[in-house]
This record gives C-alpha cells, structure tokens and sequence, in this order.
C-alpha cells in the first residue's frame, strides 16, 4: 500500500471536519409532513357545566346530539363553526332567544346548496367560513374575509 | 514517512491558500449587498450596507438601506432611515416622499397630514406626488371631500378615470337600508335577503317558511294538532331567523361595500407604489 493507514485515516479526518462545519443546510432539508387525517369530534368541547340559564337545557341537548349523532355519522356540516356549534357560541355571545334565532338563520343558509364558493371563505379544505361575529347585528364585530379565500386550520 | 506527511499538508491547505480575495474589503462588501439587494434579499442587504458605511459614508448606501425596510414593509424602521437624510443628501426629496408613504401605511393621520402640506408646499419635484396621495387618503377617511376640480387637479387622465370611480362611489355608497331588509322579509319571506342580493339564501327561507306554514295548517285542518303544532314552532322560528337574517344580511352587504371599496383603493394605491417614485439602483 502506497498510503499509510494512520495518514489515510488523519486525512480523511481533517476533510470531514470542513465537511460537518457546515450545518447550514439543515434548514434546507425537507420535512417529514403528517398525512394523518385530522379527526375533527376531537375538537369538540364537550362540557355540561352550567354557567348561565340557558344551559341546563342547551347543553345537554347539544352534548347528546354530538355523543350519539354527529360523533357517529361524521362531519357532514358544510360549515365552520358546524350548526351545532354555532347554536352554542351564538348563545354564548349573545342570548338564548338570539342565539335560536341565529340558529333557524343559519339553518337557512345551511339548506342552500347554491352559491357557496361565491359568498364563503373557505375552511381547511372542505368547510365554507361562516363565523357567529357576522350575525349578531354588532357592525363593529363584522370582519369581511372575501369569499373563496383559503383560511388555515 | 515525512514526505507522505508533507504531501498531505499541502492537499488540505491548497484550498485555504488559493482564497487570496478579500472579500471584506469596502467595495466587496457593497457589490454584495448591491447583489443582495437586486436579489430583493433586503434584510441580508441591510446588514452588508451597514458593514459598508462603518468604513465609507454614503447617501446611496443610506437610501437603500432605508428603501430596503420600506420594501419589506417595515414602515416604522424606513420611516426612521429616511427621516435621517439631511438636506445636502442627494436623495433628501425622495427621502421625502418615503416619509410620506411610510406616514400614511403606518397609519398615523396627524403626522402625515402635517408632513404631506409640508412637502406640497415645499415646492419639491414630488409635491405633486405627495398632493396625489393626500387627495387619495382623504377618500379613505371621513373627512368631507373636495370640489371635484380640485381634487382630480394633480392626476393624470388615466388616473383620474380610474378615481372618478372611487370618489362617486364615496359621495353615494351602494349601501341597502337594513330596516327595510327586515321589513321586506316580513311581509314576504327571504325577500329582504333578495334585496340585499343574497338570492340562494332568500329562495330558500322562501321555501322553508311557505312549506312549514303550509304543513302546520294542513295538520291543524286535519286535526293532527301534536305534528300541527311541532310545524307552526319550526316555522315560527324559521320566519323570525329570516327576519333576522335578512337585517343581518343588509349589514354584511354593507360592510363588503366599505371592503370593497378600501380594498380597490389599497391596490390602486399599491399599483401606483404610493406615488413614490421609481428607482433605477439595479443597473
């Protein structure tokens, strides 16, 4: 052998240390993405304590439809925040006699299949944008997004 | 022994030795950020200029350092930088302008207004420009508008066709009146969200309220009051959330007016980069 061993191994010693000096590409490298499907009744906010009137009839109501229906069947709501959901918050930010109403409206515009893309922002990647802040007739809450826009989860 | 040794020395070391550049001389340091710059990298830019003019002061240097932040959208350090151009400056009017834009994009009204007559009475090459962006701004605003003369005065014909626009649509907004949204609803379901162009919504509230009432009076007809009753409180509820609906949906209908109407003046204003003006640094 021309090259001694101890001098091969010292060589290549000294060229990996330039080599690993540079860790600057670590930033570049790609990332491990999660195609895990999102479960989306892991976000519900099961919860049966009361706060106000309104909840000890809400509540329950609301908890036993996601428990045994909506859990079960699947997220079918087009929307985000889900009817159900809504009805919740919708009390929550203003009154049990609003909020219903709010619902029944909603409702309505759950129904409507037609023209969704050209009045929604859309959610993720399959659920139109239709927060509680546009309807409780408060101008100051109202925050355009325009429609067919992507909001991120 | 030694001669391999030797040998190997002068491998690993060739490549250090044959770097004899000085890549942090002055004018090494500037033709980076230069490149940087054109390469719109601003903010890797910003670091080499200042490299720059701890060794050599320049107004070039200085302007682009400050046009590099107003690039990014860092209105409140572009502000600053240009801010600190002084008269002998060959850059001190177009400093000016900046300040201007940086004033109006970082939202502070008092200033700018101030700023902006300053420059228009300073008689400086873009005293038309700040007049342009003053008029603009005031559309923004609630302040009552100018004779029409006055102010398209600085415009040019393209854009005056273009603000004729906004200007109309500001002294007359397309809004729709929300009580009569709900009145309209309550004569006639989902007619009030017809009115405010919501037309699926309005059909359908049309058609939900119409059939609900329909089968309460059917069932009550047919002495089924228990289904009778279930249908007339749907139906009930489904009428009042098109009441609602339809009040809330005239809000909405106006607030996407004021959206739109901001929104197009921000991209006329973004496509005319705020009436500054445009600089040839690349070349």
């Amino acid at each position: 052998m021309i090259v001694n061993k101890n001098i091969l191994l010292a060589f290549f010693f000294s060229l990996s240390i330039s080599a690993n000096s540079q860790t600057d590409w670590v930033r570049w490298e790609k990332s491990d993405g999660s195609y895990q499907i999102k479960d989306n009744y892991l976000d519900r906010e099961y919860d049966l304590s009361i706060e106000s009137g309104s909840d000890i009839i809400v509540k329950p109501v609301i908890n036993t439809y996601w428990f045994f229906i909506s859990d079960v069947d699947g997220a079918n709501c087009p929307f985000q925040p889900s009817c159900s959901s809504f009805l919740v918050q919708s009390i929550r930010e203003t009154n049990p006699f609003q909020g219903i109403i709010m619902f029944f409206d909603r409702f309505t515009r759950d129904m409507n299949v037609f023209g969704r893309l050209e009045n929604y922002p859309i959610y993720g990647k399959n659920h139109f944008y239709d927060p509680i802040s546009l309807y409780t007739l408060d101008e100051n809450k109202i925050k355009i997004i325009p429609a067919s826009t992507f909001i991120n989860e | 022994m030694k001669t391999k040794l030797f040998l190997i020395l002068i491998v690993v070391c060739s490549p250090i030795y044959s770097q004899q550049i000085d890549f942090n001389s002055p004018q090494n340091i500037k033709l980076f950020a230069d490149f940087l710059f054109c390469d719109k990298d601003y903010l890797r830019a910003i670091e080499e200029y200042e490299k720059y003019l701890k060794v050599i002061d320049s107004d070039t240097v200085k302007f682009k350092i400050a046009l590099s932040y107003s690039l990014m959208n860092d209105q409140y350090s572009a502000f600053q930088k240009f801010s600190s151009a002084n008269n002998s400056s060959t850059f001190y009017e177009q400093s000016g302008i900046e300040i201007l834009k940086s004033l109006y994009l970082l939202k502070e009204d008092s200033l700018f207004y101030l700023f902006s007559n300053d420059l228009i009475n300073s008689k400086s090459q873009f005293s038309n420009n700040a007049q342009k962006l003053l008029n603009t701004s005031i559309l923004m605003t609630e302040k009552k508008l100018p004779d029409e003369n006055i102010f398209f005065k600085p415009f040019e014909n393209e854009e005056k066709i273009i603000l004729r626009k906004f200007y109309n649509q500001k002294l007359n907004r397309p809004y729709k009146s929300e009580f009569a949204a709900g009145i309209f609803s309550a004569i006639i379901p989902g007619a009030g969200k017809i009115y405010t162009s919501n037309y699926g919504d309005g059909i359908t509230a049309f058609i939900l309220s119409g059939l609900l009432t329909y089968l309460a009076y059917t069932n009550f007809e047919h002495n089924h009051p228990t289904r009778a009753w279930i249908f007339t409180a749907l139906g009930t509820g489904f009428y009042a959330g098109n009441v609602y609906g339809s009040v809330a949906s005239a809000q909405i209908f106006n607030a996407k007016v004021n959206f739109d109407f901001e929104n197009g003046l921000k991209i006329f204003l973004e496509e005319k980069n705020y009436f500054t003006p445009t600089y040839d640094l690349c070349k």
